[in-house]
């Protein structure tokens, strides 16, 4: 006992008479994020991981970019491949990222109660709310030092052509955004479940609801949502028989057919997190020259806009029998340019915040509930 | 005593689904004062002190700590309580200094005055040396120093020790002890659990004992005589039975021998006592309380439930 305990009493500085639960600090904010990092960096683990994953990713640039310089080498040198490896490298990192994200924060607050570290904070001066943004804002920079591993990789692919700079700067913002709202899910359901093991299931699920599931049930849609209608056709003149020697001619007639209205059932696909990625970036022109590129991402981009536009009301069912030459007066389906992603994105948001909102009411002092099977501290 | 100060809970409850883990507790702890909690495994203390230190709502009753309640007025009440559970999980990849420049970083204190506060708070848990250290390569009893430490930080007007002398070595016992006696003598309200009862005898002014989640008695273990047994020896047992016989005073002889426990009020009578036998000429070798009055006082409460 060398010290007197009395000695230069640090009263609570300047502590405001009450914070609520949602009060925020930057001091508070930045206290559990450093807190949380710190624990993050010294672990071998998370090392381990981010090596992992920059050499898993770099054998995939590297396999794909090696697989297309060959095929391309018969003859279509000048084809540029890049858009074919740019979105072959973005389907994965993001795939990686959804696998990898939830390990990230679905641990972060049942973990720390099961090791009797979360109520030493909640005895603290920090609010719910600093605490669960803290700890969000940390998996949230740990899940972005994977991508920032992975961006050597995509301005690599970029090199190759075909894809612009445009692109690369919406697809890396999307795939942070979309990270960071894994983590916010993750960490909802860390709050709200007592193992870890749970937490992560159940952001799994969540992850694997979107990006499957919804897609799924917009398939399974679609005897639903095709309906049979009077539609104009542009038709072979009635009568005709095909032993004729002279061309049909095409004239308009109204028939009953099946029109699949996919605009009513769209915004299924949006929140998926490769929609919101690939529809992010800058349209694509001529869906003719799309395919041919192999940019997937472009391809998926039109495909959604493809569903959201739906029938334009014409078909055509003349000009291919008659064969090429004939002009046809139904216009081709010109993709919407209105985009996707903000609703998807504004949908995942909202679960997002809903992983937030959850949390710091599972954290606000002193509770009345507690999770099954779970002690305070 | 400030009027205010300390800590006050009336008829305080809280069950988790059909577990009354605390049924009814009053319970006083006033400033200048170390108060034990005395009660046995699963009595509920460790739910009151979660009560107490704001992170369990009470389901009925009042509380008020440091002048605060935990309840409506809980941020007032977390700044001026310190807490120390009895699983004292610690970031495990942090040092020892960096625990708690953190903790004073979460208690809002400023960067400079947080390693101030750090590297006193080491000297006084006597853990300088290992204050660089992973937290995860102290032994229990360091970790459990380090949790005091931890609970003093932003310098509590009342702390709330759960078990904090479980894992201590003797050393760190007295220290413990000699700390919680200056830190009441500065005027602060500590509140200690424990079910070590020759501990508490000597640091606690006041006991309260609660079982089965209910206060069932109140103490003061340092105020005036209490009257309690004593254990009587001397060279010669027969002799000695033999004075007591004489003059008529009420023993019983210990089971295993040694001596004979004689019930007195208190020290006054015990100096008498001891006159008197050496005066009759018995050879009195050694007169001294038998047990803690804690002890004591837990035994008979105990011996009244059966």
């Amino acid at each position: 006992m060398s010290v007197d305990v009395q000695t230069s009493p640090p009263a609570p500085s300047a502590a405001p008479a009450g914070r609520g639960t949602w009060s925020l600090s930057w001091h508070g904010l930045r206290t559990v994020t450093v807190l949380e990092l710190r624990q993050r960096v010294r672990s071998t683990r998370w090392k381990t991981a981010l090596v992992v994953w920059f050499l898993v990713v770099g054998l995939i640039t590297l396999l794909t970019t090696g697989a297309f310089a060959i095929l391309s080498g018969d003859g279509m040198a000048d084809e540029p491949f890049g858009g074919i490896v740019y979105s072959i490298v973005v389907g994965f990192v993001l795939f990686l990222g959804l696998l990898v994200a939830p390990t990230l924060s679905s641990g972060a607050i049942n973990g720390d109660r099961n090791a009797g570290t979360l109520a030493t904070l909640q005895v603290t001066l920090l609010t719910p709310a600093e605490i669960v943004l803290g700890k969000l804002a940390a998996a949230w920079i740990a899940a972005l030092a994977f991508l920032v591993a992975s961006i050597p990789f995509l301005a690599w692919a970029l090199a190759g052509g075909g894809v612009s700079w445009l692109a690369l700067l919406t697809t890396v913002l999307m795939l942070a955004v979309v990270l960071g709202v894994v983590c916010a899910i993750g960490l909802g359901f860390s709050a709200l479940v007592g193992k870890t093991s749970g937490s992560a299931v159940l952001t799994y699920l969540t992850i694997g609801g979107l990006t499957a599931v919804l897609p799924i049930v917009f398939g399974l849609l679609v005897p639903v949502t095709t309906s049979t209608e009077e539609v104009r056709v542009w038709d072979v003149e009635p009568g005709y028989t095909w032993e004729e020697t002279t061309a049909p001619e095409c004239e308009w007639q109204t028939h009953e057919a099946d029109v699949w209205h996919s605009e009513r059932t769209w915004w299924l696909l949006a929140p998926n997190p490769f929609v919101v990625v690939a529809d992010a970036q800058p349209l694509g022109g001529d869906p003719e020259t799309l395919a041919d590129d192999g940019n997937m991402l472009a391809l998926l981009q039109y495909g959604v806009r493809y569903a959201r536009t739906g029938d334009n009301g014409e078909q055509d069912w003349c000009s291919y029998m008659v064969g090429s030459g004939t002009d046809s007066p139904v216009e081709p389906v010109v993709v919407t340019d209105q985009l996707v992603w903000p609703w998807g994105l504004g949908f995942d948001l909202l679960l997002g915040a809903g992983g937030v909102v959850v949390a710091v009411n599972r954290l606000r002092v002193p509770t009345t509930h507690l999770p099954q099977g779970t002690r305070v501290a | 005593m400030t009027p205010d100060g300390g800590i006050r809970a009336r008829g305080v409850r809280r069950s988790f689904g059909p577990v009354h883990a605390v049924a009814d507790v009053d319970l006083v702890a006033a400033p200048g004062r170390v108060t034990a909690l005395i009660g046995p495994n699963g009595s509920g203390k460790t739910t009151l002190l979660l009560m107490l230190a704001g992170l369990l709502t009470p389901d009925a009753g009042t509380i008020s700590v440091a002048g605060a309640d935990p309840v409506t007025e809980n941020y007032v009440a977390r700044s001026r309580t310190g807490w120390m559970p009895d699983v004292f999980g610690t970031w495990d990849s942090l040092t020892a200094r960096e625990v708690l420049t953190t903790v004073a970083a979460a208690y809002r204190i400023d960067a400079a005055r947080a390693r101030a506060r750090a590297g006193e708070l080491l000297e006084l848990v006597h853990l300088s040396e290992l204050a660089d250290q992973p937290a995860h390569v102290l032994s229990r009893g360091q970790k459990q120093r380090l949790g005091l430490a931890r609970a003093l930080v932003h310098d509590p007007d009342v702390l709330l020790l759960d078990e904090p002398a479980s894992g201590l070595d003797p050393r760190s016992r007295v220290d413990l002890r000699v700390l919680l006696r200056r830190l009441a003598a500065a005027g602060k309200t500590v509140l200690v659990s424990s079910h070590v009862l020759t501990e508490l005898d000597e640091m606690a002014d006041d006991a309260v004992f609660i079982s089965g989640g209910r206060t069932v008695a109140t103490r003061s273990v340092a105020d005036g005589d209490v009257p309690r047994e004593w254990r009587l020896t001397a060279l010669d047992p027969e002799a000695l039975t033999r004075w007591l016989d004489e003059t008529g005073r009420a023993y019983r002889t210990e089971s295993d021998g040694t001596g004979v426990l004689v019930e007195l009020p208190g020290e006054a009578a015990a100096a008498a006592l001891l006159r008197s036998a050496v005066g009759a000429g018995v050879d009195v070798s050694s007169l001294a309380p038998a047990g803690g009055v804690l002890e004591q006082a837990y035994l008979a409460l105990e011996e009244e439930r059966r």
